[in-house]
């Protein structure tokens, strides 16, 4: 290992990254970019709920539950509807989430005591919405029967309080959950310019003039590695800001531990790239390669939106993905506070990954030209 | 005319077979993939980790964490002997849930006068697992105390009962939610992936003189470079909708010729915007990264992550400028609710409309490009 060599082969990574300045905005820039659009989408992600109504009691006492229902206005009523017949197509054109049946005799019941039974019909096809929408329909339900004070007749024996709280995210709003989660799905930009960096070189027969250079394979992979990671930490800083100063996401620990370990997460991911990028001659099969094995599943099962399946082979795959150690690294340094010795286990992990992923692509690496 | 395209074709499909090893990869990873996230997706949120701190150690406080545990979503599997420990398999994210049974628990509760307080602890930095795992504990308690007050002849209810009935996916099986979207979200992948660096990489290799230079015209090219693309997304398509409806048992309740017409036009249009990305890049470095980009911005307003719905109307608008989010609609409407084209057809005649805007602007700026 030669330091000039290697800054040699720093410098030339660097002039191709700032030479073009599509490729330098999309390294550097682009991170940020992303997390503004997504997490402004879940900025309004709010608990509206869209009920169509077939009143067939018809009273003021079944017009009051209902006005009770939409008070608050996180309940809104889209339609009356008259028959069950009206039901489907309210689901299938997307128009209700829920539709409430106020039987006959509904009033009666209710002041009879109870209990009137109510039914809600639910789009279950969206499987996440519509769990949030029944229990908080339910709920809704439920307080308005308190605040008819008639079931406290027979309560108060044997009764029972719960304080419910939601620690790290106290409203439970999911812009501040998916934020954090969202930078360790972007910060796989950086990975994939570098994979696609090494296959160019292969590809467009740049690589016959790295040949010819006394360079030597570990200068070689090391100093792209520096270029792409030093641009990758650019975009961990910029991604950091817009976080925090534009979506007001609580930061709880501390900074320079954030960066160490997002440098941490960037050599893993980049070990990754690297080992792909070392089987593949071209672009396009790298590209491939990175979204299927990596990408894509980071976004569906690195625990980013569901938690990590309680299945052996699930929680083997999630084990193995850089990006479910850095979404729990990322989620307890902005949210828990926690530092570099509370997550020695998932920091270790991605230092495992990204040098044993490192290793593998330094001994496949040959200065030959197939 | 169909001579020079067909022409073009078999030179593009040449080329593809020639690099086996991508052609391996485009026909079976798709396929691969969808049945490792389908399978590792789970049909439903379970046994999320409890940690209970049970300071009374009465039969009461061991029947309220058996009705815990009983739950499908949550799993008791620790039990920490003080306060600092339940608040350190929080931070660990080791418990979703921490719940706290206060001493003289079945004292309190034997008597009329005083009410004893169960606190819940959630963890939700994932604001998911948080709020299923608060709701599920909060219904183990309200079953707990109904069972108590029937066990003393009492019955305690509220003067309305909700029944509440599911339509189209009646067991909220995540996986009837999720594998259309990941049926969609990849073939998405594929086909832009496979039109955006067609052009990018003729011309990064220098070959894209040689095809200028050929008597075709602009638009014979672009179709010639379209058809092997749609030929690899329709063909994952099958793959996978086979996949889908075969191992995972997700319902397919409408017109299979519907939905696969529908696809058509999606891979069509993407394919489109994968000629446009084509024509904006200079290497195949570049038009990677902007699908790259462009892939998560379109998850982002497709509607698998936020209701659209909700979204104020700019945001709204910017969705319906997405023919992913109408895809998805659409996929979803009709598998899982048998939706037809009287139904699904603004979000098919928006598809075409984007279609037609994008390849036009596709079609001008690499001529431009080209020349």
């Amino acid at each position: 290992m030669s330091i000039p060599r290697l800054l040699a082969v720093v410098r030339k990574e660097f002039r191709h990254i700032t030479r073009d300045v599509r490729i330098l905005f999309l390294v550097t820039i682009a991170p940020a970019f992303l997390l503004v659009t997504l997490s402004y989408v879940f900025s309004f992600d709010v608990n509206r709920v869209d009920i169509a109504v077939r009143d067939l009691d018809r009273t003021s006492l079944s017009r009051e539950f209902v006005a009770s229902l939409t008070a608050g206005g996180d309940v809104v009523v889209v339609a009356y509807i008259q028959g069950d017949e009206e039901t489907e197509p309210l689901f299938t054109r997307d128009i209700a989430d829920l539709v409430l049946v106020i039987p006959h005799g509904f009033a009666d019941a209710v002041l009879g005591g109870g209990p009137a039974e109510v039914q809600g019909i639910i789009d279950g096809a969206d499987a996440i919405g519509a769990g949030q929408t029944i229990r908080f329909v339910e709920s809704q339900v439920d307080a308005w029967g308190a605040s008819l004070g008639i079931h406290r007749l027979d309560a108060g024996v044997g009764s029972l309080d719960v304080s419910s709280l939601a620690w790290y995210n106290e409203t439970l709003k999911s812009l501040v959950s998916m934020v954090p989660g969202m930078i360790a799905i972007i910060l796989c930009m950086p990975a994939l310019a570098l994979a696609l960096a090494l296959t160019r070189e292969r590809e467009t027969g740049s690589y016959e003039n790295v040949i010819a250079t006394p360079v030597r394979g570990a200068e070689y992979l090391l100093g792209k590695l520096l270029a792409y990671g030093a641009s990758g930490t650019v975009s961990v800083v910029l991604t950091w800001l817009v976080a925090t100063l534009w979506f007001r996401v609580p930061f709880r620990g501390s900074f320079p531990a954030f960066v160490v370990l997002a440098a941490d997460y960037i050599i893993a991911s980049m070990g990754v790239s690297m080992v792909i990028a070392s089987f593949v001659r071209n672009q396009q099969t790298a590209m491939f390669l990175i979204l299927v094995v990596f990408f894509v599943p980071s976004f569906f099962i690195a625990g980013l939106i569901l938690p990590v399946a309680d299945e052996p082979v699930a929680r083997a795959i999630a084990y193995g993905l850089p990006t479910t150690h850095f979404i729990t690294i990322c989620r307890s340094v902005f949210l828990k506070g926690l530092g570099p010795v509370a997550l020695w286990e998932p920091a270790c992990i991605l230092l495992g990954i990204g040098l044993a992923a490192q290793a593998v692509s330094l001994v496949r690496f040959d200065k030959k030209l197939h | 005319m169909l001579l020079r395209i067909s022409n073009l074709v078999l030179k593009e499909l040449t080329q593809l077979l020639r690099d086996w090893l991508m052609t391996t990869f485009i026909l079976t990873l798709p396929v691969l993939q969808l049945v490792l996230l389908a399978y590792n997706t789970g049909s439903r949120i379970s046994n999320l980790p409890v940690a209970v701190l049970d300071l009374d150690h009465s039969s009461a406080s061991r029947q309220l964490v058996t009705a815990l545990d009983n739950r499908r979503e949550l799993k008791a599997r620790y039990f920490p002997a003080t306060l600092a420990d339940t608040h350190r398999l929080l931070d660990h994210g080791d418990a979703a849930l921490v719940v706290i049974i206060p001493n003289a628990f079945a004292a309190d509760l034997a008597d009329v006068s005083r009410t004893p307080n169960v606190q819940l602890i959630t963890d939700a930095s994932n604001s998911v697992s948080g709020s299923v795992a608060l709701g599920g504990a909060q219904g183990a308690v309200a079953t707990f105390a109904a069972n108590l007050a029937a066990e003393r002849g009492l019955v305690a209810r509220l003067p309305i009962d909700l029944r509440t009935s599911v339509r189209f996916n009646p067991t909220f099986n995540f996986r009837y939610f999720s594998i259309p979207a990941q049926v969609g979200f990849i073939i998405y992948q594929v086909t832009l992936t496979v039109a955006s660096i067609g052009l990018a990489r003729e011309r990064e290799l220098g070959t894209l003189e040689q095809l200028i230079v050929m008597p075709l015209r602009r638009i014979e090219l672009v179709i010639g470079k379209a058809i092997p693309a749609l030929l690899i997304g329709v063909l994952n398509f099958l793959l996978m909708l086979a996949v889908a409806v075969f191992v995972f048992q997700v319902p397919m309740r409408g017109s299979l010729s519907l939905l696969f017409l529908l696809t058509l036009l999606f891979v069509t249009v993407e394919i489109g915007y994968g000629i446009l990305i084509s024509g904006i890049a200079r290497t195949q470095q570049q038009a990677i990264l902007l699908v790259f980009v462009l892939a998560m911005v379109d998850m982002a307003f497709s509607g698998y992550m936020v209701r659209v719905k909700h979204l104020p109307a700019v945001l709204q608008a910017i969705a319906n400028m997405i023919p992913f989010h109408h895809y998805l609609t659409i996929i979803r409407g009709v598998m899982l609710k048998g939706a037809g084209l009287d139904v699904l057809w603004p979000q098919a005649a928006a598809v075409l409309l984007i279609g037609l805007l994008v390849t036009a602007v596709a079609v001008r700026n690499l001529s431009r490009s080209l020349d």
